[in-house]
């Protein structure tokens, strides 16, 4: 893996190797360890490293850039000739802000060593953990376990320079009836290795599946939901495209008001929803850079239900003479900038008693397959997964079956009415956020999924 | 961090990797042979596994290339002036990865240092992974047989794309992008064409030696209008076929035509009104129902979905060993399988276990008949060999089971779109791709699309808009009344498909003809 040493050596050899009056290297370094499980056996298992070097250069405002993964001279130098020929076939970017100088990049630096240098050995005894819970339950177990190591490096002729090591680590496990009539689902992301909790994993997951089984069909409608916090996440972290500054002023999201204008500094959701990203809380720290470049800050983006800030990225900044604070690196689509951080913060109850306070809704674990219907309502279509239960009278009492639900992270904010402590989880799609468990009413779940 | 340094002599530091890969993966035109380096290195793989007892070894040693060009009009905040922000912008990599059979159980692992010392090294590692894995192996791997292969193949192509100037290119962006921005009211236009390629050595210890090329173009136009007071914004793009061709395939993607039609058409869908809610007729044109086929018929056809081996992130399905032989579409529905389609993505002349591509048929008039296979998964289902769906996205992952191209057969030659359309009182058109989900078994989904056309009393009427419909996989297929005939199909590719822990991408293609079926849940969205 690369040292902070050899990453200012590696990038001051590319920078002066180009003879172009911009340049802009980045470098990626990411090593991953995984192993696989399903029909409790191993499937596959991996130790992979990855490298990268990109590098864009810029005269007369026409930028050109290339990739390459080798880091010999040869290969840097034909880089940054293949970046600068590129470069000289471009048309001028009218869009091209002057690079950035030297920027003070805040120290992120909460790397598990342990974690970071984890393989099989580390690995497969939480495998088998799960493996051999499903067993003693007569059930099937499929997961996977892995960990990753990253460096991240930015630099140019300018005099910027930012380094940034990481590690991470995650299990997720399904665990299904053999005859496939039910399935129950747990996951943990953590950046420690030594904090998966293999057990209890196997335990959530053993417990649901156990519990679904033969799911009753509930008539499709709105319903008060319960979403565990993964289910929450899943669909909460899809509203950054909204708060893109462009994009709302341009009249194209849904903070954008009919005729003109924006919701910036309206109260639109309920009091006790707030919505931040940090890059420095130490639960899910991310990247110290913005994609522009721009050091990392943390935003507050709903403030107790007011419509703090809209995201500026560094050119629609310099243009409306706003401060950038977010988005960036070509991302049109906004998004709140360092990666990672997003926080729902949470309130006080537990799962069980949000599950209390419910008179009749459902329960669901997690969320599948979610694509965006309308990108300037942001609503959204996908299904519940892995544990979906009915509520009545303050008690979960049969399991039912799955549900496509229609619905955006505007309205589900809007109708939230109580939340739980917040928790650092991961979705099947990838998405990392801090988010609570959550009690919302008229979830839309138009129709029955027949999926187990 | 690693480089060549570490592992090569001094005479041959002078060479980038690039030019060494170019090097490797050079051969002469006509050629029907690997490069005798490539089979060098693939050597040290196959024999040093011996050492560790692998009963089996495969390497792959593969550059990919990627060449990324776009230009993005939009109008200027306050002016009447258009921004222009171009993309140009290349990728490369270069690596091997080493599979091994050790005590029955797979082991891999992978380098981007194309070295022999690397290679022995890295086949070692793999060889370690394969034994701890074996300590919770159920059953050992078994392998169906394959023929030993000595062959050089490339994807049928006149030009090589990376070879045709950056401006030509650019050219055609530009010209494109202006065009649909041609009217004042269109906000904002955008075209992009993307070049790939990946050059593949595969050796194995079954005795096969193979080298491959793929070239794949795609190409995508964008307009989106905004109506301010309305608070609405809608988009129209044009994709052209997804195609694995060499250049001379660009002129038959017809920007300039249809930059023309969408920049009117994003405009209509601006007007457009909502669809009504209801059950009514559906007719899916190739280039939206390839993406139908692709997620409810290719998706639930692969066998390690059916046996549990995605269970943890993709998903099962609903199609089990036990739907051989039985109904699950119309007798309008025949589906085959295949890797040797002409330009489709898929297409290759052997797939990552060494087999030699074919095709075979997945849904006989509506009859399921047969599963994606790899060489481990064929005997699950007996059969006696594969049917070559094996593929890795790159040097540094694994291969596992990835759909081949999938297309659905044309109906009758006498059977046109027209005589489709006329068939229906209360109906939707829908063309090309929009918001797409299906449920992890594969029975429930809904599809939206990029454009819609209601149909009233057998005509196509105006334009519509928030569209989207939502079905039962079984019974959508069985709605099926009819699909127009060969002259109308049309194969379209799809180059994000995601499937497997860590997630690994697939490109493909899917033919068919516009098709009808029958009283269909349709939704208004947002």
């Amino acid at each position: 893996m690369l040292t902070r040493e050899e990453a200012q050596k590696l990038s001051q050899k590319v920078l002066a190797l180009s003879t172009f009056p911009e340049c802009q290297v980045s470098v990626s370094t990411i090593e991953q360890a995984y192993t696989r499980f399903a029909n409790n056996g191993i499937t596959t298992a991996s130790l992979n490293l990855r490298q990268s070097v990109s590098i864009a250069v810029t005269r007369d405002g026409k930028t050109g850039s290339y990739a390459a993964n080798d880091f010999d001279d040869a290969s840097l130098k034909e880089a940054v000739k293949k970046a600068e020929e590129l470069a000289a076939l471009a048309p001028p970017n009218s869009e091209r802000l002057p690079a950035l100088g030297p920027q003070h990049y805040p120290t992120i630096n909460d790397l598990d060593p342990a974690t970071a240098k984890a393989k099989a050995p580390e690995m497969i005894p939480h495998v088998k953990t799960i493996i051999e819970a499903a067993l003693k339950a007569k059930l099937v177990a499929a997961g996977l376990i892995e960990r990753s190591r990253r460096a991240q490096v930015v630099a140019n002729k300018t005099g910027l320079f930012g380094f940034q090591e990481s590690a991470d680590s995650q299990l997720t496990t399904t665990i299904r009836m053999a005859d496939g009539s039910s399935s129950g689902w747990a996951g943990q992301p953590s950046l420690r290795l030594s904090e998966i909790d293999s057990a209890k994993l196997a335990a959530v997951a053993i417990e649901k599946c156990l519990r679904w089984k033969n799911p009753i069909r509930l008539d499709p409608g709105n319903y008060t939901v319960v979403l565990e916090a993964t289910a929450a996440a899943d669909l909460v972290r899809l509203i950054q495209g909204g708060f893109s500054a462009r994009n709302t002023e341009e009249g194209r999201t849904f903070l954008s008001k009919k005729g003109g204008g924006t919701l910036l500094r309206e109260k639109i959701f309920p009091d006790f929803i707030t919505l931040r990203s940090d890059p420095f809380d130490r639960k899910q720290p991310s990247s110290p850079w913005t994609g522009d470049l721009l050091p990392a800050k943390a935003v507050t983006w709903i403030d107790k239900g007011v419509v703090a800030n809209l995201a500026y990225d560094r050119y629609w900044a310099t243009k409306t003479g706003k401060e950038a604070n977010g988005g960036g690196g070509g991302r049109l689509g906004g998004g709140f900038g360092g990666g990672g951080s997003l926080t729902l913060d949470g309130g006080t109850d537990s799962l069980e008693q949000l599950i209390a306070g419910v008179e009749r809704g459902v329960l669901i674990t997690h969320l599948w397959y979610i694509r965006n219907v309308n990108p300037q309502t942001l609503q959204q279509t996908g299904l519940t997964r892995d544990g979906t239960f009915l509520i009545e009278n303050g008690k979960i009492t049969q399991p039912v079956m799955n549900f496509r639900f229609l619905e955006s992270p505007v309205r589900l904010l809007k109708n939230t009415k109580k939340l739980g402590p917040a928790l650092r989880v991961r979705g099947l799609e990838g998405g990392m956020m801090m988010a609570p468990s959550l009690v919302a009413t008229d979830f839309p779940l138009p129709s029955i999924s027949d999926a187990i | 961090m690693l480089t060549r340094r570490h592992f090569l002599g001094a005479s041959v530091l002078g060479a980038s990797a690039a030019a060494l890969a170019a090097d490797l993966f050079a051969a002469p035109k006509d050629s029907k042979t690997p490069s005798a380096d490539l089979e060098t290195l693939g050597a040290i793989a196959l024999a040093e596994s011996k050492k560790y007892k692998a009963t089996y070894c495969d390497i792959r040693i593969v550059r990919l290339r990627d060449q990324r060009l776009g230009m993005r009009l939009s109008a200027e905040r306050g002016t009447s002036k258009t921004l222009a922000v171009p993309t140009v912008a290349e990728d490369s990599t270069f690596g091997f990865g080493v599979r091994v059979i050790v005590n029955g159980a797979w082991g891999f692992a992978s380098s981007p240092l194309v070295t022999k010392e690397e290679i022995a090294r890295v086949t070692g590692e793999a060889a370690i992974i394969a034994k701890a894995n074996a300590t919770i192996q159920p059953k050992p791997i078994q392998l169906a047989p394959v023929k030993a292969y000595r062959d050089r193949w490339e994807t049928p192509h006149e030009k090589d794309p990376f070879a045709v100037s950056i401006q030509e290119k650019l050219e055609l962006l530009r010209t494109s992008s202006e065009e649909i921005k041609k009217n004042q009211r269109v906000f904002g236009s955008s075209a992009t064409l993307s070049l790939r390629s990946e050059d593949k050595y595969f050796a194995s210890t079954e005795g096969s030696s193979i080298q491959q090329l793929i070239l794949q173009i795609y190409g995508n136009l964008d307009a989106t209008a905004i109506d301010r007071q309305a608070g609405i914004s809608r988009s129209r793009s044009y994709v052209p076929t997804q195609a694995a061709a060499g250049w001379e395939y660009v002129p038959e993607m017809n920007f300039g035509e249809n930059a023309r039609r969408i920049r009117e058409e994003v405009l209509e869908h601006l007007a457009a009104p909502p669809v009504k809610e209801g059950k009514k007729d559906l007719i899916l044109m190739p280039n939206h129902l390839m993406l139908t086929l692709h997620e409810s018929v290719a998706h639930p056809t692969e066998l390690d979905r059916a046996l549990g081996y995605e269970a943890n992130y993709a998903g099962t399905s609903y199609i089990t060993p036990a739907t051989i032989g039985k109904r699950i579409a119309s007798d309008h529905i025949t589906v085959i399988g295949d890797r040797t389609s002409p330009r489709a993505l898929g297409t290759v002349g052997y797939d990552d276990d060494g087999v030699k591509s074919s095709s075979f048929t997945i849904i006989d008039k509506g009859i399921f008949r047969n599963f994606q296979t790899t060489r481990e998964q064929a005997h699950l289902v007996g059969d006696k060999e594969s049917h070559g769906c094996s593929q890795a996205d790159s040097w540094a992952t694994v291969p596992f089971q990835r759909m081949p191209n999938v297309w659905l057969k044309p109906g009758p030659a006498e059977t046109s779109l027209d005589d489709l359309i006329g068939g229906i009182e209360d109906g939707v058109l829908i063309d090309g791709r929009g918001s797409y989900s299906i449920d992890q078994q594969r029975y429930n989904f809904q599809f939206g699309g990029d454009a819609f056309w209601e149909i009233k009393g057998g005509k196509k009427r105006g334009m519509i808009s928030r569209v989207a419909y939502q079905a039962r996989t079984p019974d959508f297929w069985q709605a099926c009344d009819g699909t127009a005939g060969p002259a109308y199909w049309r194969q379209y590719g799809t180059t994000g498909d995601a499937k497997g822990e860590p997630t690994q991408i697939n490109s493909i293609s899917h033919g068919c003809s516009p098709t009808r079926f029958r009283n269909i849940n349709v939704l208004v969205t947002d």
